[in-house]
């Protein structure tokens, strides 16, 4: 028990808790702002925590993303822009519903499903975590090259259009990571005649770029867009009415949403997907789904806010990122001189649990402030793009300056930005690049070790069952794809409403 | 369904996925092969050394994995079954965003000459300008006062490093 107390006495220190305030505003702002994300705000904020301590940087960066996870839903609700991706499916029936008058009602109850999610998927991560970590201790580096092979071949999975096309862009993050010196023979690896090269790709400038800048030359496409809003807002906590009908939403998706928050990569936005079809699945009122369902609201937002729990137990545990803001949370931690895996877990277990504590805190902190100033975060969206999004690249220029003092990762962050427009004008979305960027060191890292105690010899991986099975697993992940519609066309069909 | 953003939604309604896919492909393969190459001037090392995994051992890996996947992108539709997705196309690029582009790095360029605080402010003054913010009285305060502001917080009280510029001794600015 005392690991635990001392976790959460580390969060009490009043720094601490007000980071984790500073945390959870900045976070419901940019998850509130369309085209703001908490990936992007966490890849902004990232150099400047340097100068922090690593208990309130990263309680700070984990209330950021519980809190951008929420935010969402305000602007998904009230303007039908849902401000991050995991409230897409959130603005399905919150919006009909604010249409129908009802946008204090469908408020209160994505802040009240989004903090019971949270809160469950803490527990779990409070159980969960020492768990895996304990399993992992067995690991050897074969099992930790197939544990990340597996994480890579779950990017067929997440959200987005097309798996191929994540599979690439995670594979050119992996590529992207072997710039530099290689670390077993000293020789340089596509520095391309560039000094700066050498020390290899800083992970901070192409985080920025990758997610402030290519959003900043996308919403250079949409300057006119205007969106309709709804302006008397009375928040409501749902009633016991309200409660009654959707306490097995809310349960059914927090179990959904921690779940899928655990597995390697997936994020918030499949949850939320995932929790909606479901809450339409279950449901005695399926007709509503579309029109302003309750449980159209309840169901997402449950699910996207119990995947961010979910989505710290195989970072924390493994190293391995549930989801791109966890992938920059391990970055942060990398940051601080931490190595995240089952070590971390064993040696500073207060660590994970004052970020357990930070969690939890962010959870009702949201609540209270969602509930207070959702009218006020709803005005946020009236900042012409015209100035927010200067600020954003005075922020990104900063950032990516700031991290080693060199103009050289100011161009890396366009770069990156340009880059990252580019190919997810394509297809290839920011958030696989970044798992492969993360992960990459450690496959080519493993895979060295695995070759020299193996001898080179390629078979002697499937001694190990462990190797065998995540090996299996990832034959199932690449050809999910293919297979889930075909498992679809037998399941009772449930589209999310358009 | 809604096109997420950050996951790669891609519009409109004219040109065969397929061309555009194999486009792409070519691209990604052409790029592959020039990074091959690339990995055919790294420094060898003795075996001893390398371990029996030398430097461009994982890159190549890395690279063929990229080139089979490029390959298998055009027959994505097929494998996935998708028939509703078949005719979609890369909207052009406005002429907006070309020069959003030239102007970010116009002004991360201008850094090196007249250091972070001046960057910023032309930054604040030129994107809103650019972008058809035509209320001057509202432009030039934020020009000011924004970057001003966040020199104060970031450069003055939390020490973050601000490029002076190479014409701050010109300027007497240390």
């Amino acid at each position: 028990m005392d690991p635990i107390l001392h976790g959460l006495m580390l969060v009490a220190q009043p720094v601490n808790l007000a980071l984790i305030l500073a945390g959870v505003l900045v976070g419901v702002v940019v998850g509130a702002l369309p085209g703001l994300s908490s990936p992007m705000a966490v890849a902004l904020l990232l150099p400047f925590t340097v100068t922090l301590d690593p208990v309130p940087a990263i309680s700070m960066l984990a209330a950021l993303y519980c809190a951008g996870t929420f935010g969402g839903s305000i602007t998904a609700i009230l303007i039908n822009a849902p401000g991050a991706p995991p409230a897409v499916a959130t603005a399905f029936d919150g919006y009909p519903m604010a249409k129908k008058g009802e946008a204090g009602r469908a408020l209160g109850m994505a802040a009240v499903a989004s903090v019971i999610g949270g809160v469950f998927s803490l527990l779990v991560f409070l159980l969960a975590t020492p768990w895996l970590a304990e399993v992992a201790l067995s690991f050897r580096p074969p099992e930790y090259f197939a544990l990340a092979v597996f994480a890579l071949s779950m990017l067929a999975t997440v959200s987005g259009r097309s798996p191929v096309r994540n599979l690439i862009a995670g594979a050119v993050g992996v590529l992207i990571g072997t710039a530099g010196i290689h670390l077993t023979t000293g020789v340089q690896r596509f520095t391309f005649g560039v000094p700066e090269l050498a020390d290899g790709v800083h992970f901070v400038p192409v985080l920025i770029g990758l997610f402030a800048m290519s959003e900043l030359l996308s919403q250079s496409r949409t300057l006119n867009v205007l969106y309709e809003r709804i302006t008397s807002v009375v928040i409501r906590l749902p009633s016991r009415d309200d409660f009654r009908k959707v306490r097995g939403t809310i349960l059914r998706s927090s179990v959904i949403g921690t779940f899928i928050g655990i597995l390697p990569a997936e994020g918030s936005t499949v949850a939320a997907i995932i929790g909606y079809n479901e809450a339409k699945r279950w449901s005695k009122h399926k007709g509503e789904f579309g029109h302003g369902a309750i449980e159209g609201v309840a169901g997402p937002e449950a699910a996207n806010n119990a995947a961010t729990g979910g989505a710290m137990v195989p970072t924390l545990a493994l190293g391995i990122p549930g989801s791109s803001t966890t992938a920059l949370i391990l970055a942060a931690l990398i940051m601080h001189g931490f190595r995240p895996g089952p070590y971390l877990v064993q040696q500073t277990p207060e660590f994970i649990y004052a970020i357990f504590g930070a969690m939890l805190v962010a959870n009702f902190l949201f609540l209270g402030i969602g509930l207070a100033g959702a009218k006020v975060f709803s005005r946020i969206t009236m900042i012409p793009p015209t100035f927010l999004w200067p600020a954003v690249f005075v922020f990104s220029m900063i950032g990516a300056y700031s991290f080693s003092g060199s103009l050289f990762d100011v161009w890396v962050m366009l770069a990156a930005g340009i880059g990252g427009f580019v190919m997810n004008r394509h297809g290839f979305g920011p958030a696989p690049l970044v798992m492969g960027l993360i992960l990459g060191a450690m496959v080519e890292e493993r895979l060295s070790q695995s070759m020299i105690m193996f001898d080179n010899d390629w078979l002697r991986f499937f001694d190990s069952p462990i190797v065998v099975v995540f090996f299996v697993l990832t034959v199932v992940g690449l050809a999910w794809p293919a297979l889930a519609p075909r498992f679809r066309r037998r399941d009772t069909p449930s589209e999310p409403a358009p | 369904m809604t096109s997420i953003p950050g996951n790669g939604g891609r519009n409109g309604e004219s040109e065969p996925a397929t061309r555009t896919d194999i486009r792409v492909t070519l691209i990604i393969i052409a790029v592959a092969l020039a990074l091959w190459l690339e990995t055919t001037t790294f420094e060898s090392v003795p075996t001893l050394l390398a371990q029996n995994i030398p430097p461009e051992f994982f890159p190549r890996l890395v690279l063929a994995t990229i080139v089979v996947l490029a390959l298998v992108l055009p027959f994505e539709p097929l494998i996935l079954k998708r028939h509703g997705g078949a005719k979609r196309k890369t909207a052009p690029l406005p002429a907006m965003t070309w020069m959003t582009a030239a102007l970010l790095a116009a002004v991360a360029a201008a850094t090196a000459w007249v250091g972070t605080l001046a960057s910023m402010v032309l930054a604040c003054l030129l994107l809103p300008a650019l972008w058809g913010e035509r209320r001057a009285m509202r432009v030039i305060p934020f020009a000011l006062l924004f970057p001003g502001a966040v020199a104060l917080v970031f450069s003055g009280l939390l020490k973050v490093p601000f490029e002076p510029g190479l014409l701050a001794p010109l300027l007497g600015v240390n």
